[in-house]
């Protein structure tokens, strides 16, 4: 059988990547749950109209609200967000998905696109950061 | 007797059915990506499957954080198209073989697969953007569809080696159903792709390869691939992968590949499509 702690431990070890693991869901729970309201347009209504006033009917810590106002999404990966329900809040502004995710990297969106019309980032030197390779 | 007469994988990137939907597959950008698409709707139209059972991910769009299963059947008559933020695709909804769906679900079960049952639920990009590339605007789909989603989102997401088993477990249960149906197993996801963190963007075109030869002929190598290794080499997201071993292991000893194609990039992600088909 695989042991857990190993198997998590390995996580740690890739460059600019945050697995998502299930210490990483139970902190974004609530995060992660407010996103996912965003999908009914009368939510995302009210969201539009006052997104502060919306957040402090769910119970996200200060930073995590703060985080989802300022539209830092690094900053909600590190607080237990997951990319597939923060989805919905960049949609819900407009925002394509490779626009989104080009925000998380030290790229603009047009060097982002050009990256990746050009094959994307290399594995090289991006698989491990222990092992350098 | 219900027979699995092949296999067909696919990447779901969300960005293809836009092209569908907005008529825009022809222009430079994904003209290349869904050229690799027209051997298989002609291939399809020729096979007329009855049924396909579509392996696939949710995308927080039926399930949220609260209920994850790691393994759920859909055994419900149909399907809507989810609304992911931007309104539901303008696609048919999507009919289930409920009669084949339970006969699944309860031989899985039997066969030591805990499955979870569905009932209801909409259908998000993950299942409809693969029967868009198949069968392409059709105002009605023309195959029933068994759904059947993975967590690949909360880990530890299931092994490869599970996922393969699922897969030979699943060609046992469509084998002992009385109707004469043919039936096809889609894989889809992937294939390298990262959505999240300064690591955004990679992709590997050789991996990625290395692993769609690994899914032809005998070879069982590719069920043995651990998550650390999907997670170093294909991304974050592209441990998506492990579907294919799905559709791969209900295919049995040994397979032909009788299409292939992959391009880089589709928005964040590199596309692959393989259709297979088992060798007795």
């Amino acid at each position: 059988m695989t042991d857990i702690h190993e198997y998590l431990a390995e996580f740690d070890d890739i460059p600019g990547t945050r697995v998502y693991t299930a210490k990483r869901a139970r902190q974004g729970y609530h995060l992660n749950q407010f996103a996912m309201s965003l999908m009914k347009a009368e939510n995302r209504e009210r969201w539009k109209a006052d997104e502060a006033a919306y957040l402090d009917d769910w119970p996200l810590t200060a930073e995590q609200k703060e985080a989802v106002i300022a539209r830092d999404y690094n900053r909600m990966l590190d607080l237990g967000g997951n990319i597939y329900f923060l989805s919905k809040i960049f949609s819900t502004d407009g925002i394509s998905f490779a626009e989104a995710v080009s925000t998380m990297t030290d790229m603009s969106f047009p060097e982002y696109r050009e990256m990746m019309n050009n094959g994307g980032r290399p594995p090289e030197g991006n698989r491990s950061i222990k092992g350098g390779y | 007797m219900a027979r699995i007469t092949a296999g067909v994988a696919s990447s779901h990137v969300p960005l293809l059915g836009v092209a569908v939907d907005q008529g825009k597959t022809g222009d430079d950008y994904f003209a290349p990506i869904f050229a690799g698409y027209d051997w298989t709707r002609q291939w399809e139209e020729e096979q007329a499957p009855d049924v396909v059972v579509l392996v696939y991910n949710d995308h927080a769009s039926a399930f949220d954080a609260n209920i994850i299963p790691t393994f759920a059947i859909g055994c419900g008559e149909s399907y809507k198209p989810a609304d992911e933020g931007w309104g539901p695709r303008p696609v048919p909804d999507v009919e289930g073989h409920a009669d084949l769906a339970w006969h699944i679900a309860q031989c899985l079960i039997l066969d030591d697969f805990d499955m979870t049952i569905i009932n209801e639920m909409d259908v998000d990009h993950g299942l409809t953007v693969p029967l868009s590339m198949m069968f392409g605007t059709p105002a009605k789909w023309p195959v029933k569809v068994v759904p059947l989603a993975v967590n690949v989102v909360t880990y530890p997401v299931p092994s490869g080696n599970r996922c393969w088993a699922l897969g030979e477990a699943i060609a046992r249960a469509v084998e002992s159903f009385p109707e004469d149906l043919n039936v096809q197993v889609w894989g889809t996801g992937g294939m390298s792709h990262q959505l999240q963190g300064p690591r955004a963007g990679l992709l590997n075109r050789e991996w990625d390869n290395r692993f769609m030869d690994m899914l032809v002929g005998e070879s069982d190598e590719a069920r043995w691939i651990e998550h650390i290794e999907y997670l170093r080499e294909t991304g974050s997201e592209g441990i998506e992968l492990v579907m294919w071993l799905i559709m791969r292991g209900a295919l049995g000893p040994a397979t032909r590949c009788l299409h292939r194609h992959y391009h880089i990039p589709c928005s964040n992600t590199a596309v692959g499509h393989m259709v297979l088909e088992p060798v007795a």
